[in-house]
Order: structure tokens, then C-alpha cells, then sequence
């Protein structure tokens, strides 16, 4: 019974006589229990009844439940509209109702009082009060510049320390995924941290090639990438620790050189939930260089102070302070409130740069200084282009003597700037002849200067297009150039790296309200602000990513373009893009983004990280609660289906029982081979079995692992491929190494405890879910292939749900021993009434009753209780991994799914079946019986 | 139907990729070494009647498609555009739509070359320069 019903039960039964029984006396009882009930005392029998009676009056006339007047009214008398409006009740209640109304009213008033204590909704909206009430709201949850704009557009979810929009509250997903494949879709990724590493080149590389391994791709020394012409991606490990502790993925981006110095900067983009740690990685590695090297790392918090005042020398240190004196004394200021602009949240004595002493790097974090644009789209640069305008120079002839406040001016009087001003706009220009965002090479940055956007603000929503007009010869050649070698390096300078540039734009930005003034002072309505205000120039960074880069189909798909834009500018910039047509994603869309480009998404798809772990476990949570919501009867026995966790992947556990399946198989075949005559191959492999089982023996059992060496991918890959099917020509890569079982057994013991990351496309039709499990087909399943019927689907028999007669058990009990009401879908159960069953898992806990006695842990009706059983073994096909991102593929026509597989299991598949059909694997959602089979794809 | 339509058959024609390096001779190609990765060929603005042909979609719908253009879309001509794998079956497009016409289409092919750009990437970042491109014709 639920909360308020028995509540309502208990008022009711207030004022009831609980017991109407007349104490019996004595006679009576013996009488009774001698089992004569023939003789019936008069008086006794009189004076029981009448106390009964007496009883029944006293409640009849009291009233119960509800103590309204019109309860005394029959049911077709009464009307909603009696109970403010007494003169629609009879006569003779309405004193009675007219003094409850009175009372009601009374308390009523009171409350009201009490709340009327906050200000008048004008004055809270007033704009410094307001402002002060959005620097509350934000000091736990960082707001985004777009924040407002988002909030009332977006269903909004606190995430990672920010507000961040998840999804439009409009239907829109499938124009989305269509302005990805033609137009554009705009994100605002600002919640990504940028670090600022600032040294040597040769120390900074020194010290971060301890975080990277060249076995996963380019690292940070990549040449294209260190010139600055490049933008850069590696998966960052903890110090030293390739390939076990990765730490997450970053993007990372080098200002070009400029002459005469040595010193670099680079920023390192990451997801805010791995920015802790990589900072504390960061500052290890570039202590360590020059110290003995194992530093103890309690010591180097002691040994890099955050940047004080005596070591202000350098430029860096002394804008920092400054920085900090002026958040502090706009705290002081107190009631006349400033919109906190970046991550004001911060308190001001939270250390943000750190310094080395024996390497002079210096870190800095520049957490939301930086504002960063997501362009996602073919025809990306076509909005960037129309939105963007280059800076116009001024020349004011006159007031050259005069030093200006605003960065620009000083700039222009420079000629070397300007010349680079110049070139950098040529190249913008050229920007719109491309047809499509795709052409360039990927990673190219562009610097550039830019006006105000806000200027050129259509004033209507336009969609914008390509203008489709000839170009002439001389801009094809330099187009050209740009398609084969993407933007010079001169030209990827861009004087946002400057901290000083960046501040005097911020703080000299024009207000939406002077510029609406200056509209308002226009002759002709509606036209273009002619002298530009000199506050209108901003820096800016552009820089290409990547579309889908691995497999053959949909090649470059979402290719785009990142803005990035000092912070304070990013509503500026915002709204005009928002004009040129574009649509605007949330996480959910970026999610769908990764996911179409077949790459993992950060955090969902790094369960080797901290950061992708914290996710699962958030996730799991999540989904389980939302599990519980429903009544037992109406949700998914999971139990029944054979899906021993459908919230979340034991991956530690399915690697480790491949582990153990890997060796019990290696056993078998020593035994064979030591029956058969002795190969060589046979010896060698068995020399690297004991080797590896030495290892196996000694080593402690270790974590599992992504594969993400490059080389193991590439041969990986080949082997999944069928080798003799048609319509596949034999690609040129096709690896040395044939699959059989010696390469398998030296793939093996490099990559013992991996998993691999792979995309499963479903040949027929089915949508895979999130943690679908990937099981590898029988040989009677391959046979079902042929036949085109989806009757023909191999299924998973139903399983017993052998906690069902427990629970059963346990409720009887309950109902014996009459004992409180046990909540319905909780029922604790004690490993003693465990019915003897076929299952291990239950005898195993059956055997230590007392454990499971003392814990008595809950079990919610139609999901396993947590000590798994075998998860390999469990169904009827073997599981080899799960789904993280599953669905229906728009841009393949097809169900597809993203996850893991471990290394061991597909390698084993892949050694049993035959080659035409090698490479097809099962998948199987958890809330179905059905297996659909599945073409697996690992693609480099 | 006094007037002929006429298709303009103009298959742009790539050769089948040859592992010969026009780009840059000097250095020694080691397929080990470099990851191939190929660029989209450029797309061009397109119109109505213009038809591009892949190997992805099915032949008959590709085929119904450009029957559709010359009898309901009302144009006069269409140019079917095919290149590398594809160019077989703009060929075979063509012919077939000129069988079913009874004569009243004529061809006219054009062939033409399309710059494709690959990206040539260094498996080792730090030993190996510049990842190169290539223009292929």
C-alpha cells in the first residue's frame, strides 16, 4: 500500500473505535472454552451488546476523512464550484461551510506572507539583480556563454561541472543528422579545457613523449603538427604507463614559431573530466626532466608553487596577477553586479599557472578563456565565410602619434602585420571557392582577424548557400594549393595566443545596447555602421576537423570546422551564425556525430580511462533506477533472457575468462600435439605457451586493456575480413601473416588482457541497443545464413528463472511470520532458502549461507544478483563483448552498432570458422531472444 | 516526339590506381611505412539533369531514375556521369536507356580527367618529414 493511502486510512480511522468487544468475564470464557456454548448468560450477553452499541453510535456521529460540510451531502448534490461559493450549499450548512471558509482562508493568507518576503518579480528582474542571480546559479554549475540562449531552447542537464544543452526541446533529430551530411550543425564545445604548455620545444617534447606512444599514431612531435599548421590528436597515457593507464584523448595545437625565439606554446584541449588528471601528469613530466627521476610526487606540489609575485618577471606572470587583482576587486565591489565572463566560479586563490624551475616550462590552464565553436557539415566554411568578415585596417592618419587602448590600431601601424593581415585574408577568400569542407587537409588552422559579426547581422534568418560562380584561373591554382597543402604556416598565426590581445578584446567589446545606439543613430535605417568602431576586431583561430577518416564507406563524413574566439565574444559570434541557417546540437548530437564516424565518443567509449569508468558506473546507476520505476510485472525479466548485466559491460571479467578459456584451450592442444608427432611449429608455439603461462602464473592478475596499437589493428583488421567473398577486391594492404594458429598464439601474447574496438553493421534488419551483447555463431548458424527468412534467425532458448521459487520461498515466510509490510519488488533473500539448482552460481552461494546471510542483499526481481556466473558461458553462444553505442545508422541505411570485443574470444571465432563467411559474429539485444547476425568491421 | 533527345554520355574517365608516384620520385614508396588515405573527389556543382553514377546503388534503381528524368522530368538531355569502377556502368546506363528509346536518343561520350588528391600518411611522425600528397590522374 503506498504512502498516502495508508495515510488516508489512518485519518479515517482516527476517530474509530479500534476494538468493540465487551470484555468477556470470566464465566463466559470457560464456558466457551469448554466447548458449551448451549448456556447463555442474560446479563453478561445484554451489557456486551449494549456496549457495541454504545460504540457504533459514538462513530456514526462522529465525522470521518474529510471534515468539508458538503460531505454531508449525497453525491448528486454536491458541486466543485460549493466548496468558494457557499451559497450554492443548502441553507442549513452554510454557517458551518462559511466558517471553515474563514479558517481556510486564514492559513492561507499566512503562507502567502511569508513568501511575499522576496522581491517584486520587476525588481528581481531587474538587470544588476538579475545578473547577481545568474553568478549565484552558475557558482556550482558553470554556465557557458551561450548558457541563455541554450536554456530556453535546450533541455539542459548539469554535467561535468557545466550546464550543458542535451537535446533541442523541438523535434529535430533527423534534421540534424541531415545538416550534418549537407549543410551544418553549429555546438558550442567552450566546456572543453585548454592548457597552456609554454617552453622549449626540445623540453616540452621531452617531456611529453613520456605521456604518448608512437605505436598509437602520431604523437605530439608529429611534423605537420609542430610546425603549427596542424591540428593534432593523441590518446594520452599516464607517465610512462603505455600501454595499461590511459588517461583520455586530447586534441592539442602548436603556435607556429616566430623568429628569434625558441620559446613554443602549445594547447592541449581535453574533456573536463580528465583536465585533474592531466594537469597532475603534466606537471610530473615537466618537473621530472631535469630532477632525479622518480620523483616522489607529494614533493612537487612543494617544489612548483603556483606562480607568486617574486617570480613575475616573465610576461606570462605578471598578466596572471593582474588577472587576479582585478576578479578580487570586483568581488569587493560587490552589489553592482559584472556578468562573470569565463570561469569566474574559480576562486581567485585557486592556482592556475604552474612553473618549473629546472625546465622553465610553464603551465597554464585556460579553462573557458577560450571560447570554441563547433562547425559540423560540408558546407561549414560556406556560413563561416559568410558570418566572418576580415578586419578592415584602419589608417587614421592623424592619430598615428597617439598610442590607442584598443590592440588593433597599434597592430595596423606595423607593416609586417598588416602583410600577414592580408595574406591571411587572401586565404579566406579562397576558403569560399572550395565546394565542400571535406577537400582540405585535415587539421588545417587558419588565424585571421575579424569584425565584429555583429555588424553584418542579416535581419533576417538566412540560410546560407554556396554561391555558385566561376572562378578564374588564378584563384583555382591557389585553391589547389590550398586543397593539396592546406594553409601556409605563416598564416596559421593568429594573435589570440597573445594573453594580452585576448584581454584588451574582451574588455573592450561594445555592448549590445551601445550598438543598438549606434544603429539607432543611422541615417538609413537598417544599413551597415560605416566606420567600423575600432573595439571591432577580433582574433581568431579556425581549425578543420577531420570527418570519418577510417573504413571505406562514407568517407570524411562530418567534416567541419572549429571557431575559436576570446571569451566574452561568444553570444557576439553566436547569434549571427545562428542567422546564416545553421542548426544547433547538444551532447546528444555529438554523441550521434562520433557515432556515425565509427570513433569512440570520450567518456562513453574509453572504459579503460578513469573518466569512462566514472561514466559506466553513472550510467548503470541511472538506467537501474529507471529499471526500478516500473512494476516487476511490466519491465524485462532479464533473467529469462540470459542477460546477466544489461546496465552495464564486466569487462575485467569477460577478459579474464577469455584468459582462462585461451589457456584451457592450449592445454588441450599441447596434450594433442604431445600424442601427434611433434612439429617445430608446434614446439615453438608451445615454448611461447609456457613462456606466456609463466607470465601468467607470476604476473598479478592485471587490468584489461584498449588495443590502440596501430600495427596490431592493421593486422587485426585484416584477418576480419572474409577472404574469399565476392564484390571484395584484395586490398593492397592485405597483411603478410595468414590466420592460423601460431600468429594467433604471438598476437596473443602480446595482447593478452585487450580488448579491441570494432563497428558491427547488422546484415538484416534489427537495431542494436545499448549493451547488446556480440556473440560468435555456431556452425549450424552459419548455415542458417542462406536462407533469407528472419524466422530463421537463431534464438536463445528462454532461461529458468531459478530466483523466481526463492522469492516465492521468501514471501511465504513473510506472510507466516506476519512481519512488516515487505516493499514488493525488495525482497531480502538468505542464501538458506536457496532451492538446490543446477546453476553454479547459486550452489557457490548457497555453500557460504553466511556471507549472503549477513549482507542480505536485495535483489530487484529480473536482474542477476551481483556475483555473476560465467558471462562467456552463460547463453548458448559464446559472448564476446558488448555494445556501447548502438542504432539505427542513417548514413548506412542499416543497423549499427559501436563496442568492444575482447581480443582473445574474436581471434578464437575467427580461427574456427570458415572463410567465406569469417568475420560474422551475432548480436543480441538484452531485452530479446533474437540473434541477428552481424558483419564486424575494425577499422585503422 | 519530332525531336530526338539527346543524352550526353560524358564519363569522366580515371585510371585504375597504379602504384606509380607521379608527385615526388625521389623518395622511395614503402607501402610500410605510409598510410594511403584517400581523398573524396572533388564535387562539382550539379544540376537537374545531371546523373552520377556509383556502385553502391542498385543498377535498376539508378537506371528507373534516369528514365524517369527523360520522360516525366521533361528534359531534353541528361548527362550521366560515371568515374573510375563506375564508368562500365554509365556506359551500360546509357546504352540501355538508348535500346528502350527505340531510337530516339542518340549518345554522345565525353571523357575527361579528374584530379584526386591522397593523403600519404608517415607511420612514424617523428623520423619521416612531410607527409606528402599526391595528384593522381
Amino acid at each position: 500500500m503506498s504512502a498516502a493511502k495508508s495515510k488516508m486510512r489512518e485519518k479515517k480511522m482516527r476517530n474509530q473505535p479500534i476494538s468493540v468487544q465487551y470484555p468477556a468475564s470470566q464465566d463466559v470464557e470457560s464456558n466457551t472454552q469448554n466447548g458449551q456454548n448451549t448456556s447463555v448468560t442474560a446479563g453478561a450477553f445484554a451489557r456486551a451488546r449494549a456496549a457495541e452499541v454504545s460504540t457504533m453510535l459514538k462513530a456514526v456521529t462522529k465525522t470521518t476523512g474529510s471534515c468539508h460540510v458538503f460531505g454531508a451531502l449525497p453525491k448528486h448534490m454536491r458541486r466543485r464550484a460549493m466548496s468558494h461559493n457557499t451559497k450554492r450549499l443548502p441553507r442549513r450548512l452554510r454557517d458551518v461551510a462559511n466558517r471553515m471558509r474563514e479558517k481556510s482562508l486564514q492559513t492561507g493568507s499566512k503562507k502567502k506572507k511569508e513568501q511575499a518576503k522576496s522581491k517584486s518579480r520587476r525588481a528581481r528582474r531587474r538587470h544588476g539583480n538579475l545578473l547577481l542571480e545568474f553568478n549565484r546559479r552558475q557558482r556550482k554549475n558553470v554556465w557557458l556563454e551561450t548558457h541563455i540562449w541554450h536554456a530556453k531552447r535546450f533541455h539542459m542537464v548539469k554535467k561535468w561541472g557545466y550546464c550543458l544543452g542535451d537535446r533541442p526541446t523541438y523535434k529535430c533529430y533527423r534534421p540534424c543528422y541531415r545538416a550534418m551530411s549537407t549543410h551544418c550543425l553549429l555546438q558550442d564545445l567552450s566546456y572543453y579545457c585548454c592548457i597552456e604548455l609554454h617552453g622549449e620545444e626540445d623540453k616540452l617534447l621531452v617531456s611529453l613523449s613520456q605521456l604518448t606512444n608512437k605505436e598509437t599514431g602520431p604523437t605530439f612531435a608529429a611534423a605537420v603538427c609542430i610546425s603549427g599548421r596542424r591540428q593534432g590528436s593523441v590518446v594520452v597515457y599516464r607517465a610512462g604507463k603505455y600501454p595499461s593507464q590511459p588517461v583520455g584523448p586530447v586534441t592539442f595545437l602548436w603556435r607556429p614559431r616566430m623568429q628569434g625565439s625558441t620559446q613554443r606554446q602549445l594547447w592541449i584541449w581535453a574533456h573536463p573530466t580528465i583536465k585533474q588528471d592531466l594537469l597532475t601528469e603534466l606537471q610530473i613530466v615537466c618537473q621530472c626532466e631535469a630532477v632525479v627521476a622518480p620523483v616522489v610526487p607529494v614533493v612537487i606540489p612543494a617544489e612548483v608553487p603556483p606562480l607568486p609575485e617574486p617570480e613575475s618577471t616573465s610576461a606570462k606572470a605578471t598578466q596572471i596577477p593582474r588577472m587576479k587583482r582585478k576578479r578580487n576587486c570586483k568581488d569587493a565591489r560587490g552589489p553592482p553586479a559584472k556578468k562573470i565572463l569565463g570561469d569566474g566560479t574559480r576562486s581567485p586563490t585557486t592556482p592556475i599557472t604552474w612553473k618549473s624551475s629546472s625546465t622553465g616550462i610553464v603551465i597554464n590552464d585556460l579553462t573557458m578563456e577560450i571560447v570554441r565553436y563547433r562547425l559540423i557539415g560540408p558546407q561549414s566554411h560556406y556560413v563561416l565565410a559568410e558570418t566572418l568578415e576580415a578586419a578592415t585596417v584602419c589608417n587614421e592618419n592623424g592619430n598615428k602619434s597617439q598610442p590607442s587602448s584598443f590592440w588593433w590600431p597599434e597592430h595596423c601601424k606595423d607593416e609586417s602585420n598588416m602583410n600577414l593581415h592580408q595574406q591571411q585574408a587572401e586565404v579566406f577568400h579562397i576558403l569560399k571557392e572550395i565546394y565542400s569542407a571535406a577537400e582540405l587537409p585535415s587539421g588545417t588552422v587558419l588565424g585571421l582577424t575579424v569584425d565584429d559579426p555583429r555588424l553584418t547581422l542579416p535581419t533576417k534568418k538566412v540560410k546560407a548557400l554556396p554561391c555558385l560562380k566561376q572562378a578564374q584561373e588564378s584563384d583555382e591554382e591557389k585553391s589547389r594549393e590550398l586543397m593539396l597543402r592546406g594553409v601556409p604556416e605563416h598564416c596559421c598565426q593568429s594573435f589570440l595566443w597573445d594573453q594580452s590581445v585576448r584581454d584588451n578584446v574582451t574588455d573592450n567589446k561594445i555592448s549590445e545596447q551601445a550598438l543598438n545606439r549606434m544603429r539607432n543613430e543611422v541615417l538609413v535605417p537598417g544599413s551597415r555602421l560605416s566606420p567600423t568602431p575600432l573595439q571591432g576586431r577580433v582574433p581568431i583561430l579556425l581549425v578543420h576537423q577531420p570527418g570519418k577518416q577510417v573504413g571505406h564507406e562514407m568517407s570524411s563524413w562530418g567534416a567541419g570546422w572549429d571557431l575559436l574566439l576570446p571569451k566574452g565574444w561568444g553570444m557576439a559570434f553566436w547569434v549571427p551564425l545562428v542567422y546564416r541557417g545553421v542548426r544547433i546540437g547538444g551532447l546528444n548530437m555529438s554523441l550521434k556525430h562520433s557515432q556515425n564516424k565509427g570513433i569512440p565518443h570520450f567518456p562513453h567509449d574509453y572504459p579503460d580511462c578513469p573518466a569512462g569508468t566514472r561514466f559506466q558506473e553513472e550510467q548503470e546507476t541511472e538506467l537501474l533506477d529507471k529499471y526500478k520505476r516500473r512494476p516487476p510485472a511490466k519491465r524485462t525479466n532479464y533473467i529469462k533472457h540470459g542477460c546477466l548485466a544489461p546496465f552495464r559491460c564486466p569487462w575485467q571479467q569477460l577478459v579474464e575468462e577469455w584468459e582462462l578459456i585461451t589457456k584451457e584451450g592450449r592445454e588441450e592442444r599441447k596434450g594433442e600435439g604431445q600424442t601427434h608427432n611433434k612439429t617445430d611449429a608446434d614446439t615453438v608455439m608451445e615454448e611461447e605457451m609456457t613462456s606466456h603461462l609463466d607470465i601468467f602464473v607470476t604476473e598479478p592478475q592485471s587490468c584489461f586493456t584498449v588495443l590502440r596499437n596501430r600495427k596490431s589493428l592493421r593486422l587485426i583488421s585484416g584477418w576480419c575480413r572474409p577472404t574469399t567473398s565476392k564484390g571484395q577486391r584484395p586490398c593492397r594492404t592485405e597483411n603478410a601473416t595468414p590466420l592460423d594458429s601460431i600468429a594467433v598464439a604471438s598476437f596473443l601474447t602480446e595482447h593478452r588482457m585487450s580488448l579491441v574496438w570494432v563497428r558491427l553493421s547488422l546484415l538484416s534488419k534489427g537495431k542494436p541497443e545499448l549493451n547488446s551483447m556480440v556473440c560468435a555463431p555456431l556452425a549450424e548458424d552459419l548455415q542458417l545464413l542462406g536462407k533469407k527468412s528472419d524466422s530463421h534467425s537463431p534464438q536463445e532458448p528462454p532461461h529458468r528463472n531459478h530466483f523466481k521459487s526463492r522469492v516465492k520461498q521468501r514471501k511465504k515466510g513473510s506472510e507466516k511470520a506476519a512481519t512488516s509490510s515487505v516493499s514488493s519488488d525488495r525482497i531480502e533473500v538468505r542464501g538458506s532458502d536457496l532451492p538446490s539448482t543446477s546453476e553454479p552460481d547459486l550452489t557457490t552461494s548457497a555453500k557460504d549461507p553466511k556471507s549472503s546471510c549477513q549482507s542480505s542483499t536485495d535483489v530487484i526481481l529480473g536482474l542477476w544478483p551481483d556475483p555473476l556466473p560465467s558471462i562467456t558461458a552463460h547463453c548458448s553462444r559464446v559472448t564476446l563483448g558488448w555494445v556501447t553505442q548502438g542504432d539505427f545508422s542513417l548514413s548506412a541505411g542499416c543497423g549499427e552498432a559501436l563496442g568492444f570485443v575482447s581480443v582473445a574470444g574474436l581471434l578464437n571465432t575467427l580461427l574456427n570458422q570458415p572463410r567465406e563467411h569469417r568475420g560474422l559474429l551475432l548480436l543480441r539485444n538484452p531485452n530479446s531472444l533474437h540473434y541477428r547476425f552481424a558483419k564486424i568491421n575494425i577499422e585503422v | 516526339m519530332t525531336e530526338p533527345r539527346i543524352p550526353r554520355i560524358s564519363s569522366i574517365l580515371q585510371t585504375a590506381p597504379v602504384h606509380t608516384d607521379s608527385g615526388s620520385p625521389a623518395v622511395e614508396m614503402d607501402p610500410v611505412e605510409y598510410t594511403l588515405r584517400k581523398r573524396l573527389p572533388r564535387k562539382l556543382p550539379k544540376r537537374r539533369n545531371d546523373v552520377y553514377v556509383n556502385m553502391k546503388t542498385d543498377f535498376r534503381a539508378q537506371l528507373a531514375r534516369c528514365q524517369k528524368l527523360l520522360e516525366g522530368g521533361g528534359h531534353r538531355e541528361i548527362c550521366v556521369h560515371g568515374l573510375g569502377l563506375a564508368i562500365n556502368r554509365a556506359i551500360n546506363i546509357a546504352l540501355q536507356l538508348q535500346a528502350s528509346s527505340q531510337g530516339a536518343l542518340q549518345l554522345a561520350a565525353n571523357t575527361s580527367t579528374v584530379e584526386l588528391v591522397d593523403d600519404l600518411e608517415p607511420e612514424d611522425p617523428e623520423e619521416a618529414g612531410e607527409p606528402m600528397t599526391r595528384t593522381r590522374n
